[in-house]
């Protein structure tokens, strides 16, 4: 089991890995000559040419479209890193205790949530064809 | 609490140290590669002692620390330094969970090479962490108002999401063999089974080396930054120490690749005959297996930087039906076949396990000819498309109205 302290020192190395590059902002303020403006330099860099207009402008459609393919990938793994990890795991529930009878089979339980696993895959495999098919992943 | 912030000071410094000294490593092998010296000139200073230019590092550390922090007027100042110092910190904190090995100091006492021990959801944090550095990228492309920033931080984002899929998948492969989420687990795992997850999960191996050098963005996956088409990318705008936040990120990220294909698929600080196989060890043996550790990580450092050195950069649509297409759909079957091996053959890969990987790799071998057969660069409509009238102009013959040109004033 896990202890809320064993996390201490993961917050500990957070804290003190964002101090750190603070720290070195803070130094090189301290250190570093001061600033000097000027329009030019001001000016965005786009490889010595005067910016024709500004950056926020709409962006192309097909970034949005692979972030939603992502999302659904993303979450389905999720969904599979619990059982990746019980599923060979006889301490939290026995391989006898979640066995079912079926007419006059006896159900292994594990074999059902292997079976579940397996359709929820392929449930994710078909998904990912029929996105394969109307061309989402497809970079024009 | 103390022994915490101890293991943190020396990790943090490792860390640091390697990412400088591992700058002028990369600028050694490229000088190698292309057949020039490279840099060899910078020693000690006011003596003729040139160390082999051991003293770079230090010399751009100290001309980073000196230069003007500047912060161009047109940039979103919050995030434009909210951003390097983002990713930086996930880059660092990641290694929290990352275990360098047990060692029984006698007397009962046994220190644990890692920041935390004992977390059991190491890898799910590694995985989390490693997708705030996305924010980082993003922040800074979208602050710096600058349109190459910009572009290549939708690069990025575009190319890191895509990647992480693989990634998961590689790693689920990984946790369902091992039944663990603690990396400390999955290499005693390995050293007891004395067969490393690389041999046994060959599909896995490949997807996951593909998706964590891709999310390193090392130079075949280096789109966001390509230098030919969009200057630095995401941090074209950065100077200073703010651009070392960035540098040192990305070579951060590279090292802790190599360490997570290290400790998930080549055994950690396993070696047949050398090591034993005893989740702890006393204090000789305990060193023996970090160096065999460091060594590991530092030769899969190594082909990083041979690729690099070696390769040619993708286009950008390649590298998404490369994630997409290819290697997607073998995270997949590498699934599969993993959940299946575990799920009716556990006993017969615990017993032979040389046996088992041979299998595999017949498997792996398989699929590949499959994916060869079926590759998507034979569907052509994944070639860009460029406007026919600019692209064949002499067959077409020119435009009613003459050629477009770019009306500049116009625009303006």
């Amino acid at each position: 089991m896990q202890t809320p302290s064993a996390m201490l020192p993961i917050a500990l190395f957070i804290i003190l890995a964002t101090a750190l590059p603070v720290g070195m902002l803070v130094a090189a303020k301290l250190v570093g000559p001061k600033k000097r403006r000027g329009a030019v330099k001001d000016m965005p860099y786009e490889s010595g040419m005067d910016p024709i207009h500004g950056t926020r402008r709409r962006f192309d459609v097909r970034f949005h479209l692979v972030a939603i393919a992502f999302l659904v990938f993303d979450v389905e793994l999720l969904f599979l890193y619990p059982w990746a990890v019980a599923s060979r795991d006889h301490s939290a529930a026995g391989p006898e205790g979640v066995d079912w009878a079926v007419g006059e089979h006896l159900v292994s339980g594990r074999g059902i949530v292997f079976a579940g696993v397996m359709i929820f895959t392929f449930l994710l495999a078909l998904g990912f064809a029929y996105d394969w098919k109307k061309g989402v992943f497809r970079w024009r | 609490m103390l022994l915490a912030l101890i293991k943190i000071a020396v990790l943090v410094f490792v860390l640091m140290t390697a990412t400088a000294y591992l700058v002028l490593l990369e600028r050694w092998v490229a000088a190698w590669v292309q057949d020039r010296v490279g840099p060899n000139r910078v020693g000690i200073p006011l003596t003729k002692v040139r160390l082999w230019g051991l003293g770079q590092p230090l010399a751009d550390g100290v001309k980073m620390l000196l230069k003007e922090q500047y912060v161009p007027s047109h940039v979103d100042k919050f995030l434009y330094t909210l951003a390097p110092i983002s990713i930086m910190a996930s880059a660092l904190a990641l290694f929290a969970v990352v275990p360098f090995g047990t060692i029984d100091l006698g007397g009962g006492y046994i220190l644990d090479l890692v920041v935390a021990p004992g977390i059991d959801v190491g890898l799910i944090y590694i995985f989390a962490l490693s997708s705030v550095g996305v924010y980082g990228v993003i922040l800074g492309g979208w602050a710096s108002n600058n349109k190459y920033s910009f572009l290549g931080a939708l690069r990025s984002s575009a190319q890191l999401i895509a990647y992480e899929i693989p990634l998961g998948l590689g790693i689920l492969g990984v946790i369902l063999m091992s039944n663990s989420l603690r990396l400390e687990e999955v290499v005693n795992q390995q050293a007891e089974l004395g067969v490393w997850f690389a041999f046994l999960q060959p599909i896995g191996f490949l997807v996951f080396l593909v998706a964590a050098c891709a999310e390193a963005g090392r130079l075949p996956f280096d789109l966001p930054e390509a230098e030919q088409e969009l200057v630095c990318g995401y941090h074209t705008e950065y100077s200073g120490m703010r651009l070392v936040m960035y540098a040192s990120a990305e070579f951060i990220h590279m090292i802790t690749a190599a360490v997570l294909i290290v400790l998930l698929f080549l055994g950690g600080w396993h070696f047949w005959g050398i090591t034993g196989s005893e989740p702890v060890a006393g204090l000789g043996l305990g060193l023996v297996r970090l160096l065999i550790l460091l060594g590991k990580i530092f030769l899969v450092i190594f082909l990083f930087m041979m690729v690099r050195w070696s390769w040619p950069r993708f286009r950008f649509d390649q590298l998404m039906s490369l994630a997409w297409k290819v290697m997607l759909p073998l995270g997949i079957v590498n699934l599969v076949v993993v959940a299946v091996a575990v799920e009716y053959f556990n006993d017969a890969i615990h017993e032979r396990p040389w046996l088992a990987s041979a299998v595999m790799w017949a498997i792996a071998i398989v699929v590949w000819v499959v994916t060869a057969i079926v590759n998507p660069r034979r569907d052509d409509t994944n070639l860009p498309r460029l406007n026919d009238e600019l692209y064949r102009p002499d067959e077409l013959g020119p435009p009613s109205g003459g050629y477009a040109t770019a009306d500049l004033t116009a625009a303006r």
